[in-house]
């Protein structure tokens, strides 16, 4: 009897524990809602035949409901602020365990970035990741050196300090969840015109690291091993700069590996870009109207290029795509007001 | 014998693991710890006084050489943990050697034991071999030690992350601001003498909790100093292992109050000017004016008004911790008398704490100090309940200092202020 007690006393310790870690974690609803693309893929009812890998250069491109609307293509994305090649890779290998895509779409801008900068990412990635030995991996890729892997088991010991400044949602969505994008498209529909670009930067080393090199290597072994075709591209957004070092990397890496590439930056006038109303932020990322020229204009060349198939007349998609264009237009409606 | 020497062994075995855990330098504190070892043999053995200071001299250098010249040569080197506490304990075994206080050690394996005592690194209390040997002979587990140590080092936990953590973010933004000056300085100080206090003494609890565990009663480093009535008072119940240290090693060996009055004072003020050479060349002057508090030692015959003052003093001279630069601290002290900001009051509240955070520091210095007035009843009491009632207590406990401790990444104030002495 007494060691039932005490039993029950740990285990209400660790019920407490976990109850408060969920009250004090970020929703990352309201605030921060990239870190919702990441569970918003669970909830996908259908398999998708396109997947596109990236960072926010991929998750402000391509907006899968448009795609789906005028190609009847099914898409995902993958993609989050921040997001190093190497989460790109641990996310793919994710994503198999669930359903098998015809295309795999890399934005390549994240070549860029070697290593992970701040800890805020990393929870963008992982705070509402299923746990698997994909997340370990994730965990073990991206965590900088003051972070504690305790924290990402038990989120009160890093969220703690949010218990004096809870707001509405977390008590809302204490033990619920709902789908903040649109199959990883974050609607961003306010406009800050390009006016003009900085001056750029003369760089020590344009040589992408040999680390993410390896990671691109494996990804597109990953695509082999699966039958999934590869295909790199590189998002129409002026800023931070693509070099041309950087491109001749990707060019040579591309046709090294018999893969298609795609410069949408070149293709911005093809697109109709116009940088003094398709960006939200000065040509850095593309807002909702850019984003719909752009994976209109991409949709067409994954269609006739690809040949996958359209869905608008499978009924079980169509009934779910039907209520998420719904939810789509309403939350463009809703903002415009 | 054979068990008690496993048991040591094991102690020794886990201080090193956690000394090399913490990925701090530990041959150098290695070295002087064996040196001192066989440094009291040959003290015993000439009785020179010559040599004996040779001998305390060489301990000295580490302390000196990490403490003071790395900064003034301005090299970037691993300081050994806790190497103030440690050579101020070595340096008393050997002038207890000299003055055959007791006998020698002749085990080094106890001496390292002393030495290398891994709490104590941290932040003291600073021990003397005589006592802690004693301690090392009932070095033992016990069911009933657990609980109170754990309660202990529960509240010292809370002082540390709770009290003193929060406040530390009011008192880094007075402090990186030359802007914030007179009231905002006086609230500073005000605020530093809670936070110093918690800081410290909750390191001290955990220490001690933690040495309760293995039997081993360190002696007590705080006796309730913010009620004292004097600057005098004040030293004999703040960081009395320092205090005890400079009165036994520094204050008697000048001539104590043996002499004429002005020797006496100047004794005071020597000891004093050593203390604050031991925290650093920055708080020389503190300690020199904490020197002449205590020779001037004024009191009213209002036992009240005596504290408040007392307090106020003592917050006043903490201004050098809070700046860690003499003129800087002289700049802003002045300040105080000279600026009033009266919006300190309406600016409360942006200075990094919430209401609500100001509430969980209120509620929780009131739990610490009925705990620290009533300790005796409240351990007396917390042994008699059912083991799952205890293992109750101490979860919530643990409970409460997760959620509404200050830590974790881009805290400022992850290790104890009287560690980086």
């Amino acid at each position: 009897m007494k060691y039932l007690k005490l039993l029950i006393v740990i285990i209400l310790f660790f019920g407490i524990v976990f109850v408060l870690g969920k009250l004090v974690s970020l929703k990352y609803i309201s605030e921060y809602p990239e870190g919702s693309f990441i569970s918003d893929y669970y909830k996908e009812e259908n398999n998708h035949d396109v997947i596109f890998l990236g960072d926010c250069e991929a998750y402000t491109t391509f907006s899968p409901i448009n795609l789906y609307e005028k190609y009847g293509i099914t898409s995902y994305v993958r993609g989050n602020s921040q997001q190093l090649i190497g989460a790109s890779y641990y996310l793919l290998q994710e994503t198999l365990k669930y359903e098998h895509p015809k295309v795999v779409v890399l934005s390549v801008g994240l070549m860029r970035y070697d290593k992970q900068v701040k800890e805020e990412y990393n929870r963008l990635l992982l705070d509402k990741m299923k746990w698997s030995k994909e997340k370990i991996h994730l965990m073990n890729y991206l965590m900088l050196d003051n972070e504690n892997i305790f924290s990402y088991f038990f989120p009160l010991l890093r969220y703690h300090d949010r218990i004096t400044k809870l707001n509405s949602d977390d008590f809302k969505y204490l033990f619920n969840d709902r789908i903040v994008s649109h199959n990883g498209f974050l609607i961003n529909q306010e406009v800050k015109p390009l006016n003009t670009l900085p001056s750029k930067k003369v760089l020590d080393n344009y040589n992408f690291s040999e680390s993410n090199m390896e990671y691109l290597k494996k990804i597109m072994k990953l695509c082999q091993e699966n039958n999934i075709t590869l295909v790199l591209e590189k998002s129409p957004t002026m800023y931070p700069f693509w070099y041309d070092e950087y491109e001749k990397q990707i060019i040579d890496f591309a046709n090294t590996y018999h893969l298609d590439y795609y410069n949408l930056l070149e293709k911005k006038d093809d697109i109709g870009l116009d940088f003094t109303k398709d960006t939200y932020d000065s040509g850095v990322h593309l807002n909702l109207s850019g984003a719909i020229k752009t994976t209109e204009y991409f949709g067409k060349i994954l269609k006739e290029k690809y040949a996958l198939q359209n869905h608008q007349n499978d009924d079980k998609i169509k009934l779910d795509y039907e209520k998420k264009i719904e939810r789509f237009y309403g939350e463009v409606h809703e903002k415009n007001n | 014998m054979a068990t008690s020497r496993i048991k040591k062994i094991l102690l020794l075995l886990l201080n090193t693991f956690l000394y090399f855990i913490y990925g701090k330098n530990i041959i150098v504190l290695l070295i002087t710890s064996v040196l001192t070892y066989y440094f009291g043999h040959i003290i015993v053995k000439k009785k020179s006084y010559l040599i004996t200071t040779i001998l305390i001299s060489i301990i000295l250098m580490p302390l000196i050489f990490y403490k003071y010249l790395i900064n003034i040569m301005e090299i970037s080197i691993l300081v050994p943990l806790g190497i103030s506490y440690y050579t101020l304990s070595l340096i008393s075994y050997l002038s207890d050697m000299y003055h055959k206080r007791y006998h020698e050690a002749n085990s080094l394996l106890d001496f390292l034991l002393f030495s290398l005592y891994f709490p104590c690194l941290f932040i003291g209390p600073i021990n003397r071999y005589d006592t802690f040997s004693l301690e090392l002979k009932k070095i033992s587990f016990k069911k009933e030690n657990v609980f109170n140590s754990l309660l202990r080092i529960s509240f010292g936990l809370i002082k540390k992350l709770i009290i003193a953590n929060k406040l530390m973010i009011v008192i880094n933004t007075i402090a990186s601001n030359n802007e914030f000056t007179g009231l905002y300085v006086l609230l500073a100080c005000l605020l530093y003498s809670i936070l110093l206090y918690c800081d410290f003494s909750g390191g001290i609890d955990i220490v001690l909790g933690i040495s309760k565990i293995f039997n081993i009663n360190l002696v007590e480093n705080f006796n309730h100093p913010y009620l004292s009535e004097s600057i005098k008072e004040f030293w004999r119940r703040w960081h009395i292992s320092l205090s005890s240290w400079l009165k036994d090693y520094v204050y008697i060996p000048l001539g104590g109050n043996r002499g004429s009055k002005i020797m006496t004072k100047v004794n005071v003020l020597i000891t004093f000017l050593i203390s604050g050479l031991w925290h650093g060349i920055h708080y020389i002057l503190w300690g020199i004016l904490h020197g002449i508090l205590v020779i001037l030692n004024f009191k009213t015959k209002n036992r009240v008004v005596n504290i408040i003052l007392t307090f106020t003093l003592i917050s006043l001279l903490w201004i050098f911790f809070i700046y860690n630069n003499t003129f800087l601290s002289i700049e802003m002290f002045v300040s105080i008398f000279t600026k009033c900001d009266i919006n300190v009051i309406t600016n409360f509240l942006s200075l990094g704490l919430n209401i609500y955070e100001i509430i969980i520091v209120i509620i929780f210095l009131i739990m610490v100090i009925i705990y620290e007035r009533k300790k005796d009843v409240i351990e007396k009491n917390f042994s008699s309940f059912t083991i799952e009632n205890k293992v109750a207590l101490i979860l919530l406990l643990i409970i409460l200092i997760l959620l509404f401790g200050n830590y974790g990444l881009d805290v400022n104030g992850n290790n104890f202020i009287y560690g980086s002495f």
